[in-house]
């Protein structure tokens, strides 16, 4: 077999191209024969009907049986083919995905937590899934499959990269107000550098407590900027005053220690106001005593690890797919490549005006953040703001590509 | 109405004068007015709910409002649309105008259980209206109410499940009422091979409606019990199963959508024979096809469940039976383009209606292929191509079978013609903004774009607009389309008894029908539906 053709999406486009090839011939023959009919009998060629026959047997019989075997072997070709999507090859590498309103966490065999989904090229993966909430599913466009994420049961699925690349992980199964930002991705990185991305981690690079808000994923919901969400933000919460709903009586606090465990326990029973009451709860089984002491720590600015070390640019722009894009070697891609950047100058559109400017700092900043409003010429405007990136990153970013 | 000399037939006769005499009516031909009126209220207030969704989705991001509110509106342009619409729009409207009188009877079998299911009617679009304006706001679960987070939710789930109660109830009634009425009230010699396709279609309707309406009715109190008292029978963490409303609902909800395109389809087979003047090609054929979509499409409803996480094997099983369901339906679309052969073909509004109702309702059964099949199905389901698909067959289908409907008995019950041309215009404009909405929509489907998304990724972007730039289209032939029967039924032309040289028993009684249908004397029938010798259209 061809190691470029996808197994499952293959399985399900044969299917594909098969009935909808025979329905447009169908199509085509009911409409032409239509028209054909419609024109040839006009009443003003034909003032009355040149036949009286009330219907023909043979007929009948013939699209009957005809249309019947044709649906059959849709039916079988349909059938046969989704067994290749849930017959797991051997050897597949095993994953766990756990759904919530609105993210994932896949966590892989040693127990490393991530919120997008990493795989090695050419290995297959099986998903085995759940939902701590409600519904959702598990949909990757490029390799055609999909199965709904049950609370309470396990579903699985299975697919295997055969191109390095970042593949759309949607939700299909709707959830509520976030349901279309529940978005991630397969990060299907080439066999070595996935070897390299699974090695073991130098132990507490980031404040544990950070590393359960991203795990949990907390952040889908809450920003750790200060900008609002779905929930409120986590930005500098210590000592900040909360208006609450309790029981339908309203009531202010400063925030605290037990205010934090109390939030993330029982969230129904303080409502945050200006915020619906969809929170979740993290009980012991979810959330450990230790991770929820980390969390609140990390929260209230008194993490008891170091605080991050300086992030790797070069590994941001290969998390985030930028390299995707841009190559670093000169070579022409999608989007302008990066070598010689900080020495550059390009030719930009902005509201429809041509200018040249010098690359420096603030446009590589606009650059991530704002991409659409100042376009390179020549190239497509399809590039996805990066505002998600912290300042510290995007600044890590900036720097490292000046240096191109 | 200032010109008293005209004949304005059951309009004015009523043993109750002004408002009373329509509201505690039990006249047929009133009750199916009254519904009228209320049916196509509700479909425009729907569209123009989809309209705003459309108009949100022309760019990534947000456009005209926030998630939540995008979320409750497609779950009550949903609610709108099937239980307010499509479901009683057929049926409800024009089976009860043209039933009764089809079949040579002077009402239905239960006049005043007729009248009730039209306050059931209203009292189910009260309560909607109230879910949407009162308690938590109005529902964002979707249509289909799927748990758990229907039990969830804050918003008024209780209220519109109630709603939904309501409007059930009063599907169940009109059932009963039709399948009494046909079995009882036939007029002498109008034999079951006699009756017309409409009446078929509506028989094979009303069976499903007492049978299957009262699934939902309970699915959606379990729902409200849940809710409101925990009883965790869908709770995995009590024991429940998710799954399990999944079944419940659309082992109502799948047969619904016979309940929805069955009565459409009996409207394209009165009309094609009618503007062909020809027999409807294999009439038992199309009488037996509509018994077996009825029966067939009451086994098929997993296959709204193969991601859901339900076994191999039900997949297999529901994969086959849907496979089966196709075949009546294609007999039928066989039998109707048979029908036009060496026939004397006229292009009238209703006609034109009827033969887009082919090219759309075929290219709605093709796509459902593609779902039935449990491969295609795992990339499609829950994505817009799924939309696109039950818009094709609902909206290009039963839609459009209504739309013909209005353009076809509207003159018969107003007793006045409206303007073709403009009719003939409005019907490309919906033609082509139709087309244009829906087949965008199954194309960035199949892209991948999942529904009742709120936000895209960018690569969706262009199919989206075009879809949006659709529905305008759409809108504005459809807008035209009203205001020219608006007009009609105000001042066109008046028209004699049968204006379009139909055979069966409504076009031999005056325009619009006298309170009884028929004079002193009970009609006695001689001659099947389609005999179209020696009928001769009125002049208008």
């Amino acid at each position: 077999m061809n190691p470029n053709i996808n197994p499952t999406a293959q399985a399900v486009d044969n299917v594909l191209i098969y009935i909808f090839g025979f329905s447009l011939l169908l199509l085509l023959g009911i409409t032409v024969a239509t028209i054909y009919l419609v024109i040839k009998y006009r009443r003003s060629k034909y003032p009355e009907p040149t036949s009286e026959v009330h219907g023909s047997f043979w007929l009948e019989t013939l699209w009957t049986v005809l249309p019947t075997l044709i649906v059959l072997t849709m039916f079988w070709y349909g059938w046969t083919n989704y067994l290749g999507l849930r017959n797991v090859p051997e050897g597949a590498m095993e994953v766990k995905a756990t759904a919530r309103m609105w993210s994932w966490q896949f966590e892989y065999p040693d127990g490393r937590k991530t919120s997008k989904l990493f795989v090695p090229v050419g290995q297959p993966v099986k998903v085995t899934m759940t939902s701590v909430d409600v519904l959702h599913n598990f949909f990757i466009p490029a390799f055609r499959i999909k199965r709904d994420t049950v609370p309470g049961m396990e579903t699985y699925v299975w697919f295997q990269a055969t191109e390095p690349g970042s593949y759309d992980i949607f939700c299909a199964e709707y959830c509520g107000t976030g349901h279309s930002a529940m978005i991630t991705s397969v990060e299907a990185l080439p066999p070595e550098e996935y070897a390299t991305w699974a090695q073991p981690q130098p132990p507490s690079a980031e404040p544990r407590g950070l590393i359960v808000l991203q795990e949990q994923g907390c952040t889908g919901c809450h920003s750790l900027d200060g900008s609002d969400g779905i929930g409120p933000s986590l930005y500098q919460l210590s000592g900040q005053q909360r208006k609450l709903l309790v029981a339908g009586q309203s009531k202010e606090l400063s925030i605290d220690e037990d205010y934090l465990r109390r939030a993330i326990r029982e969230p129904e029973a303080e409502i945050v106001s200006g915020y619906d009451p969809i929170m979740p709860a993290y009980d012991s089984d979810t959330l450990s005593e230790e991770d929820l002491q980390a969390v609140i720590d990390y929260l209230l600015g008194k993490a008891t690890v170091p605080a991050a070390p300086k992030p790797d640019a070069s590994v941001l722009l290969q998390e985030n797919g930028c390299l995707g894009c841009h190559s670093q070697d000169g070579s022409e891609m999608v989007g302008p490549t990066f070598k010689g950047l900080g020495s550059r100058e390009v030719v930009i559109e902005r509201d429809g005006k041509e200018e040249r400017i010098k690359v420096d700092r603030d446009y590589l900043l606009r650059a991530l953040k704002q991409p659409k409003v100042d376009l390179v010429k020549g190239y497509p405007p399809i590039m996805p703001a990066a505002d998600y990136l912290s300042t510290e990153e995007l600044d890590a970013i900036v720097e490292h590509l000046l240096k191109q | 109405m200032s010109e008293s000399t005209t004949y304005t037939g059951f309009w004015q006769e009523s043993p109750r004068p002004g408002i009373l005499g329509w509201l505690l009516s039990t006249d047929h031909k009133r009750i199916g007015i009254m519904y009228l009126a209320c049916i196509v209220t509700m479909f425009i207030v729907g569209a123009c709910l989809g309209l705003a969704l459309r108009l949100e989705l022309i760019a990534p991001g947000r456009t005209i409002m926030d998630a939540q509110t995008y979320n409750a509106t497609f779950t009550v342009h949903g609610i709108i649309m099937i239980f307010l619409f499509i479901i009683p729009s057929v049926p409800a409207a024009f089976g009860n105008l043209v039933l009764p009188i089809q079949i040579g009877a002077r009402d239905v079998s239960f006049p005043k259980i007729n009248l009730l299911s039209w306050y059931c009617y209203v009292s189910g679009a009260i309560l909607a209206v109230f879910a949407i304006f009162s308690g938590g706001g109005a529902p964002d679960t979707g249509w289909t109410f799927y748990v758990p987070f229907s039990t969830q939710t804050t918003t008024n789930v209780n209220l519109a499940g109630l709603a939904a109660f309501m409007l059930g109830f009063s599907s169940i009634l009109t059932g009963i009422n039709f399948v009494t009425t046909i079995h009882r009230l036939r007029a002498e010699g109008m034999t079951w091979g006699r009756l017309p396709l409409f009446v078929w279609t509506l028989y094979a309707t009303a069976w499903i409606q007492v049978l299957a309406t009262p699934m939902i009715g309970i699915t959606l109190v379990l729902v409200i019990l849940e809710r409101t008292f925990g009883a965790g029978l869908f709770d995995a963490a009590r024991g429940g199963d998710p799954i399990l409303f999944q079944h419940l609902f659309w082992i109502y909800s799948h047969p619904a959508v016979y309940i929805m395109i069955l009565p459409g389809m009996g409207v394209i087979s009165e009309v094609i024979p009618t503007f062909a003047r020809k027999p409807l090609f294999g009439y038992w054929a199309m009488a037996l096809s509509s018994l077996a979509i009825a029966f067939a499409g009451s086994l098929v409803w997993a296959h709204h469940m193969y991601t859901s996480g339900m076994s191999d094997f039900a997949i297999l099983v529901f994969s086959f039976l849907t496979f089966i369901v196709a075949i009546p339906s294609a007999i039928k679309i066989f039998n109707w383009v048979s029908t036009l052969y060496k026939g004397s073909i006229q292009l009238a509004p209703p006609m034109l209606y009827a033969l887009s109702f082919i090219f759309n309702f075929a290219i709605g059964g093709l796509g459902g292929l593609a779902l039935g099949a449990a491969a295609a199905d795992i990339h499609l389901h829950d994505t817009t191509f799924v939309v696109g698909h039950f818009h094709y067959t609902m909206f290009g289908g039963l839609g459009f079978a209504f739309f013909a409907a209005l353009h076809y008995w509207l003159p018969k019950f107003t007793g006045r013609m409206y303007q073709h041309k403009p009719a003939v215009i409005a019907w490309a404009i919906v033609f082509v903004g139709f087309n244009i909405t829906y087949m965008a929509m199954q194309a960035v489907g199949i892209q991948g774009m999942p529904r009742r998304y709120y936000d895209y990724v960018p690569e969706f972007t262009t199919l989206n607009q075009v879809a949006t730039f659709g529905s305008w289209i759409l809108a504005a032939g459809l807008l035209m389309m009203f205001v020219n029967l608006w007009l009609g039924c105000r001042a066109g032309d008046p028209v004699g008894k049968n204006p379009w040289g139909a055979a069966t028993l409504e076009w031999e009684v005056p325009s619009p029908p006298p309170l009884e249908n028929f004079g002193e004397e009970d009609p006695v029938v001689t001659r099947g539906p389609y005999e179209f010798k020696g009928v001769v259209a009125d002049e208008y």
